[in-house]
């Protein structure tokens, strides 16, 4: 069967599709909050300005009545999880609210022992994509406003989710910047490419919110923080830079979903998915691994097989 | 401010031929730290560590680097030094200018710059470390023997005698191995089968040995004096404890033509079956894949006239775990197959040479089995083409062995004095036949070894022909056996009734992936590594497995058996002690930062790390942490690079020792 034929594709997205996830999340909500499931949903209300959305964690039904789904919803909500509402989980269940990006950053973490399965209620939502930054952030959704990661999104369906918000449409014959972007620097001489990024790196005021919005940085003690011995230098200036935004994207190889929050706080416009996805193809090439599609016990990282590549070692 | 010491060693020359050590020594001297540095011709000699005990008296020293050797051969030596003159042994390090240094370079000047430099970043090292006292562990007296073959046998039996437990672990139906399968051994002439079955049948019967044949090792958890080894017992489809061995199933099975492999497939066998008459134990095993009752449903003989009904076709393999403290690989040799190239193999095979089309060219276990009283002729001399006996027979030394084209570079070492043997067997049993035999030399060191040799030229008429064979063919029932005679210069073309190949000596099939499991390292050829080839020539270079036999490289008899007792003087010495003291080099990990993400555990070869839980006085859960367990911890470091945040740190190589050293360079 040509799974491609079943897709719903369409040139633009109306706010009423939406809407129609919106309604659903707030009634799941409503009904884990009201038969005490759940002791909070995580989830999006709508932000003070008109058209944008904030993360919250709503306890109440009364709340869950206000819950919404907009292109605008565009953070990865399990890092409040691991870090912001760690606490929340000691209480009792959550229910949160994850597109299928952030549905990856969910297994991760149950394979990094962070989160348990039991734990969760996840209201999966078939995500047709969210605004990019630096575009028009109000109305339809469009080839022109959608977020770089959505234009070649893989996980519209939220697998392993206990309920599912929506039906599935997504945008049609989108060009694959980003993939497009990886090849360019691919192809780029290294020395060219080496210029590319410390380019960029020289740019990082190291503000961290990279680290902070990252699901998958949840160490209590960074060691880029460390001053005894100190691995990295913490001052904004090019060595230590390149040294953090090597440390960053090594960490990430094997567990990063590829939710793009990095590259989408960065003050400074680094393309930091790029990274990402550049160590995510060399896990699949090498390991035929792609982080987050469901818990495993161990990463390839983790693991010695016989049949593991060798051929770096000469 | 610390106050290391510092001292050079010239290792005789082997230092200071490369190396100007008085030059490193001054220049160490010269470090900010370093409170004394000084060169010597051998450091590790006694006057050497006498000089090193005084400069730690006389200058206060409050640490001590060894610029010497590989901290392999002499760490513990120096430690012990620094230990007398009172100073913690873990703040003693050796700094290696010999192998990483001297032995690898040839320019004396740069060669002095990078041990100045390898030094330099030692002294850091020693800086920032620690005392650390040693771990006391329990000893598990019981030891492991995996392999039933003479050297398992006489390993197993004098571990026993000595009043320890041992479990004895064979793969095939019945111990013995290839000693059982001898017909009579150099330089003796004694029967192999003579002096093997009654060490078999002592086994059987010791109090103090648990044998599992049919079994092999599934899987090698814990370290040096605490291994948990699962072992898989094969369905054997004979209940052991029921069997009385009266062997009537054996006589009634209706499938009885299965090539023989004791008799190297020249005998036959029926689908239930013990090896040989002389097996122990004497239970027969079901060949799943010749029986009919396994392959179609139908028969079921053998069940049928079982009258304990031991006879069991639902048996499934079983597994159990012995807790032992010792290990001793004894899994032995196989000969080289030479008719084709193994597959995945480096090995070249010898085409040329017929074996495997012509059925008269046999391999020397073959020949062992004809000659043999037990064998398929019933120790007549007779061919296995047409049964007819052979009046002229060749004998080809080196097939195989010393042959680097083909891909084997060593000497199987016991083929001269097993071809020699064979032609005065054969002299015996057919008194007007001839042997010739094609040799490269005749290596024969050993007691009596070359006295054997020459009876076997001078008395028993064999022909020694000095050259190697080219080829071989059938022409009507004979061989044709073409090769060169090199002291005479001609060529020699000898019209033989057999030809007998002196195959080289393998290791066992499988013998890497059981050295994966046991975590120790082999050759090229997969023959396991021993820890120093003159002064550990039995211990593994990981703690607690030993070697015996030819599973370390080609032996003859009296030397597997000189091993295998040695293998167990090691294991007895282990267990002389209640408690093992270890390295403290383990992992430790810091609860404050730990996140529990617990890749760690994931990664840990020796199963160390646990999850710990922090509660607080109320007896909530705070988080759950790594916690290293130091008695299984081997001070690897995998998890200290694995950890994210950097929350574990291995004793005596700590990030801050690291960078230290990375720094200083």
């Amino acid at each position: 069967m040509n799974a491609k034929a079943n897709k719903n594709h369409v040139t633009s997205i109306e706010p009423a599709y939406y809407q129609a996830i919106t309604e659903a999340i707030r009634k799941e909500a409503a009904k884990i909050l009201k038969d005490e499931t759940v002791v909070g949903v995580v989830g999006y209300l709508p932000g003070r300005r008109k058209g944008t959305a904030s993360p919250a964690l709503v306890t109440t039904v009364e709340e869950a009545e206000k819950l919404i789904f907009s292109p605008a919803c565009v953070n990865n909500l399990s890092v409040y999880l691991t870090k912001a509402k760690k606490g929340v989980l000691k209480q009792g269940k959550v229910g949160i609210v994850a597109k299928g990006c952030d549905m990856r950053a969910l297994a991760g973490l149950m394979t990094e022992s962070q989160l348990q399965r039991e734990d969760l209620f996840i209201i999966g939502v078939v995500c047709p994509g969210v605004y990019g930054f630096g575009v028009e952030r109000t109305g339809t959704l469009t080839d022109a406003n959608i977020a770089r990661k959505c234009r070649e999104c893989t996980v519209h369906m939220p697998e392993g989710a206990d309920v599912a918000a929506g039906t599935h449409t997504e945008l049609a014959d989108l060009t694959p910047e980003e993939a497009q972007e990886l090849a360019r620097i691919e192809a780029m001489p290294q020395a060219e490419r080496w210029a590319f990024w410390k380019e960029h790196f020289s740019r990082c005021i190291r503000c961290m919110a990279c680290r902070q919005v990252c699901p998958f940085c949840y160490c209590e003690q960074c060691l880029c923080d460390k001053n005894r011995p100190q691995a990295v230098e913490n001052s904004p200036r090019p060595a230590g830079n390149m040294a953090w935004h090597l440390v960053r994207a090594m960490h990430l190889a094997g567990r990063c979903g590829g939710c793009a929050e990095c590259e989408r706080v960065c003050p400074m416009d680094i393309p930091l998915n790029l990274l990402n996805r550049r160590m995510a193809q060399e896990l699949k090439e090498l390991y035929d691994f792609e982080a987050g599609l469901t818990p495993v016990d161990k990463g390839p990282l983790n693991e010695y097989k016989e049949n593991d590549d060798q051929s770096f070692i000469k | 401010m610390s106050r290391i010491g510092v001292f050079v060693c010239h290792c005789g020359e082997n230092i200071s031929r490369t190396v100007d050590v008085e030059q490193v020594a001054k220049a160490a001297g010269e470090i900010p730290g370093v409170a004394f540095s000084c060169d010597y011709k051998y450091m590790c000699s006694d006057p050497g560590q006498t000089l090193l005990k005084k400069a730690v008296a006389e200058h206060k020293l409050d640490g001590v680097l060894v610029a010497a050797c590989s901290p392999r051969m002499h760490e513990k030596t120096f430690r012990k030094a620094a230990e007398a003159a009172g100073l913690n042994p873990y703040l003693c390090e050796m700094a290696n200018i010999r192998e990483h240094c001297s032995w690898v370079h040839e320019d004396r000047d740069m060669a002095t710059a990078k041990a100045k430099d390898i030094v330099k970043l030692m002294v850091e090292r020693v800086r920032k470390g620690k005392s650390l006292a040693p771990i006391t562990v329990p000893v598990t007296k019981r030891a492991l023997v995996i392999g039933g073959g003479i050297a398992g046998i006489q390993a197993a039996l004098d571990i026993a005698d000595a009043g320890h437990k041992v479990v004895l672990v064979e793969r095939e139906p019945s111990i013995g191995g290839h000693m059982a399968q001898l017909s009579e051994t150099f330089p003796t002439l004694d029967c192999s089968q003579c002096i093997m079955t009654p060490k078999m049948v002592d086994v059987a019967n010791h109090p103090n040995i648990t044998l599992f044949t049919y079994s092999e090792i599934e899987k090698v958890d814990g370290y040096i004096g605490n291994f948990q080894v699962t072992v898989k017992h094969k369905a054997r489809s004979v209940d052991e404890s029921k069997c009385t061995g009266c062997g009537i199933c054996m006589t009634k099975c209706p499938k009885k033509k299965i090539p023989n492999e004791f008799d190297q497939g020249h005998g036959m066998r029926p689908a239930i079956y013990v090896p040989f008459p002389q097996a122990v134990p004497n239970t027969p095993v079901i060949d799943r894949e010749n029986c009919t009752m396994f392959q179609s449903g139908k028969c079921g003989v053998c069940a049928k006239v079982c009258g304990p009904g031991a006879v069991d076709y639902e048996q499934q393999d079983t597994f159990t775990v012995e807790d032992v403290g010792a290990i001793v690989v004894a899994t032995g040799f196989k000969l080289y197959t030479i008719d084709r190239k193994p597959e995945g193999s480096p090995i070249q095979g010898y085409g040329e040479f017929g074996y495997g089309t012509i059925p008269d060219i046999i391999d020397g276990m073959t020949f062992e089995r004809l000659a043999s009283a037990s064998g398929p002729t019933g120790g007549k001399i007779l061919r296995p083409s047409d049964g007819k006996e052979p009046k002229q027979v060749v004998f080809i030394q080196c097939v195989g062995s010393r042959a680097r084209e083909k891909g084997i570079s060593y000497c199987s070492k016991v083929c001269c004095m097993y071809t020699a043997k064979h032609t005065m067997l054969y002299h015996h049993k057919v008194h007007d036949g001839q042997a010739y035999v094609f040799f490269m030399d005749a290596r024969t060191p050993g007691k009596g070894y070359d006295e054997f040799w020459r009876r076997a030229v001078e008395e028993e008429e064999a022909v020694y022909i000095r050259g190697m064979v080219s080829r071989m063919y059938q022409r009507g029932d004979k061989i044709v056996v073409m090769g060169s005679d090199i002291q005479v210069g001609v060529q020699v073309e000898i019209e033989a009734d057999l030809v007998v190949l002196a195959t080289a000596v393998q290791p066992q099939d499988g013998a890497d992936l059981l050295a994966q499991k046991l975590g120790i390292s082999y050759d090229k050829y997969n023959f396991y590594s021993e820890a120093h080839a003159k002064l550990k020539p039995v211990e593994c270079a990981t703690a607690g497995i030993y070697l015996a036999g030819a599973c370390q490289g080609p032996k003859d008899i009296p030397d597997t058996v000189s091993q295998a007792s040695a293998a167990a003087a090691k294991v007895m010495t282990l267990f002389a002690k209640d408690k093992l003291e270890r390295d403290p080099v383990v992992a430790k990990v810091n609860e404050k930062y730990c996140v529990g993400c617990f890749a760690c555990k994931k990664v840990c070869a020796y199963g160390a790390i646990e999850e710990k839980e922090i509660r607080d006085r109320q007896g909530n859960l705070v988080k759950k942490v790594a916690y290293v367990n130091p008695g299984v911890c081997g001070g690897c470091g995998t998890c200290q690079a694995t950890c994210p945040s950097k929350s574990i740190e291995l004793d005596g190589y700590t990030d801050e020792q690291i960078m230290a050293m990375i720094e200083a360079l």
